[in-house]
């Protein structure tokens, strides 16, 4: 299940993943991952960026495992602390990006998701 | 014919100045350079649709922005393989017999591949203090896309315009009589234990970013992204075996240039057969799917058990989710009796308060800092910009109002090239 809020991600894949499309903010996106995770549905990507900060881009796709499962600590313990990193970064730069920037990240966001799934 | 110790020869020709002329040579320290045909051996790859060279020297008033990557010139004298194997040279096994080096040159390339531009350069001022290529005598390739070329495209394309420029410099050293040479002797596993039994055994997990368009590393040409935790000799890197494709975010990425002159490799010889015996270098990638970082993780451990070392240096590359891989390779590693010493950056806030990582363990109890990319400061305008200034406000570690109508930005450390680089290349320090 890719859960994002990006909408060349779910334009892309909707047909052929379970896509579940927040039209929020990267928080919103987060806590929508969090709350899969508490009813039992396994982390299979990490929520964070690996440069890109939570300050510079609007976008995230996380991936999570379809069906449920036992509630995993280790998935709690990673989408709990990417929440507490993402609030200490300062986001009023994210108010100001040009729709060329904001296409930009788009496209780096979906590029980190397709090295998930392997394309 | 058995190879018990695996020996490079770095030679260093010292460069002071940099000049273009009508003819590309290295003459008394002086790297001269013919603008014209550096410009056609770029444009020689169709996607660019025009090419220009500056030149950016130590001590002057030049900003260069967006920086994407930085290269040093080396040349392969003697032995098998090419400088950058597996991307402008072919795969033969690079890393034994003579190297020469062009020290105190660099090539810079630059260009907006993306709207949140990477990388500021200064050559003096309050922002040269953070950055190492402000020492070097750059040579500055601007080149620009033909329309509509693809971002990786594009990435591709200025990635591999800086490596035949970097070789191009090179060859000009390929029959010089360097200034200084050093030796590098790796010997094999059983020779290592019977040369100095009684040191402590230490090896190196280098960490590599794999995640996709401009957060990439190539070992070998190979994407890291696809490959298993392995082995590598220390010289291979002197070399150009690993090089960068990555250049988000600019404080701590490692360009090709950390990569060729890692100072965790230098180091690590300086100390053998003294207090300690260099065993060898692992390489592991930092994917973003997590059974990815399971099983990358679970096999630096498994190497470094199965090489029998008492301590492991691990340096990381980036920040957020690569942390994780951080964490699990030293947790992995202390539960085997291993002792690990992790190198990183931090982002604990502007204020510098705040949870360094996205990830923590009790284990981590050896940690080297290299700054806190969080860190605000103030650079001064410069007179001369290579690049493109306006994206100031948009490049990681701006924000709105970073550049200042007189040209000064004020920003995070994030911005300028190599701040605080994970391998610990940098002499700034605090007590």
């Amino acid at each position: 299940m890719i859960i994002t809020n990006n909408d060349w991600v779910l334009n892309k894949y909707k047909d052929i993943y379970n896509v579940v499309y927040i039209d929020g903010t990267f928080k919103d996106v987060l806590i929508a991952v969090r709350d899969k995770i508490h009813i039992g549905h396994e982390l299979l990507t990490h929520p964070l960026g690996s440069s890109v900060k939570p300050s510079e881009t609007p976008y995230k796709s996380v991936i999570v495992s379809d069906n449920k499962n036992y509630t995993s600590f280790d998935s709690i313990y990673m989408i709990e602390n990417a929440i507490i990193t993402y609030d200490k970064f300062n986001k009023d730069k994210l108010k100001l990006i040009s729709d060329k920037v904001k296409e930009d990240l788009k496209l780096i966001d979906l590029t980190v998701l397709e090295s998930a799934l392997d394309i | 014919m058995e190879v018990k110790i695996l020996k490079l020869e770095l030679g260093y020709i010292f460069i002071k100045d940099i000049q273009f002329s009508d003819v590309s040579k290295v003459e008394n320290g002086t790297l001269y350079v013919n603008k014209e045909e550096v410009k056609a051996l770029i444009l020689e790859d169709q996607n660019f649709k025009t090419a220009d060279v500056e030149l950016a020297k130590p001590g002057e008033s030049v900003r260069i922005m967006p920086v994407k990557d930085v290269i040093e010139p080396r040349v392969k004298v003697e032995g098998p393989g090419g400088i950058f194997p597996g991307m402008v040279s072919k795969v033969d096994t690079v890393g034994s017999g003579k190297t020469n080096v062009l020290k105190g040159a660099a090539v810079v390339t630059t260009g907006k591949i993306v709207g949140f531009q990477e990388g500021i350069i200064d050559m003096s001022g309050t922002g040269a203090e953070y950055t190492p290529f402000s020492k070097l005598n750059n040579l500055v390739i601007i080149c620009e896309p033909i329309d509509g070329l693809k971002q990786h495209e594009h990435e591709k394309a200025l990635r591999f315009a800086g490596y035949k420029v970097a070789l191009y410099l090179g060859a000009l050293a390929k029959d010089l009589t360097p200034d200084e040479v050093e030796v590098f002797e790796t010997p094999n596993l059983v020779e290592g234990i019977k040369m100095y039994p009684e040191l402590p055994r230490v090896a190196y997990v280098f960490m590599l970013q794999s995640q996709g368009l401009l957060h990439d590393t190539y070992v070998y040409g190979v994407d890291a992204k696809q490959t298993l935790t392995t082995m590598i000799y220390p010289t291979e890197v002197m070399d150009g075996a690993i090089v960068s494709g990555n250049c988000v975010s600019a404080c701590d990425k490692n360009t090709t240039y950390h990569h060729l002159n890692n100072p965790i490799i230098y180091d690590l010889f300086k100390e053998h057969g003294k207090t300690l015996n260099f065993v060898g270098v692992i390489i592991t990638n930092e994917n973003v799917y997590l059974a990815d970082k399971e099983r990358s993780s679970n096999w630096s451990a498994k190497l470094a058990g199965f090489l029998g070392v008492d301590g492991v240096i691990v340096s990381e590359e980036g920040f957020g989710n690569p942390d994780t891989d951080l964490i699990m390779n030293c947790k992995k590693i202390e539960a085997k009796g291993i002792k690990t010493v992790l190198v990183t950056d931090e982002y604990a806030g502007r204020d510098g308060t705040s949870q360094s990582l996205a990830d923590a363990d009790v284990s981590a109890n050896a940690v080297v800092s290299a700054g806190n990319a969080n860190e605000v400061i103030e650079l001064p305008p410069m007179e001369k910009i290579i690049g493109h200034v306006e994206v100031a406000d948009v490049i990681a570690g701006g924000f709105d109002g970073s550049l200042h109508k007189d040209g000064s930005i004020t920003a995070e450390l994030q911005v300028i090239t190599g701040a605080t680089n994970e391998m610990g290349f940098n002499k700034l320090s605090a007590r």
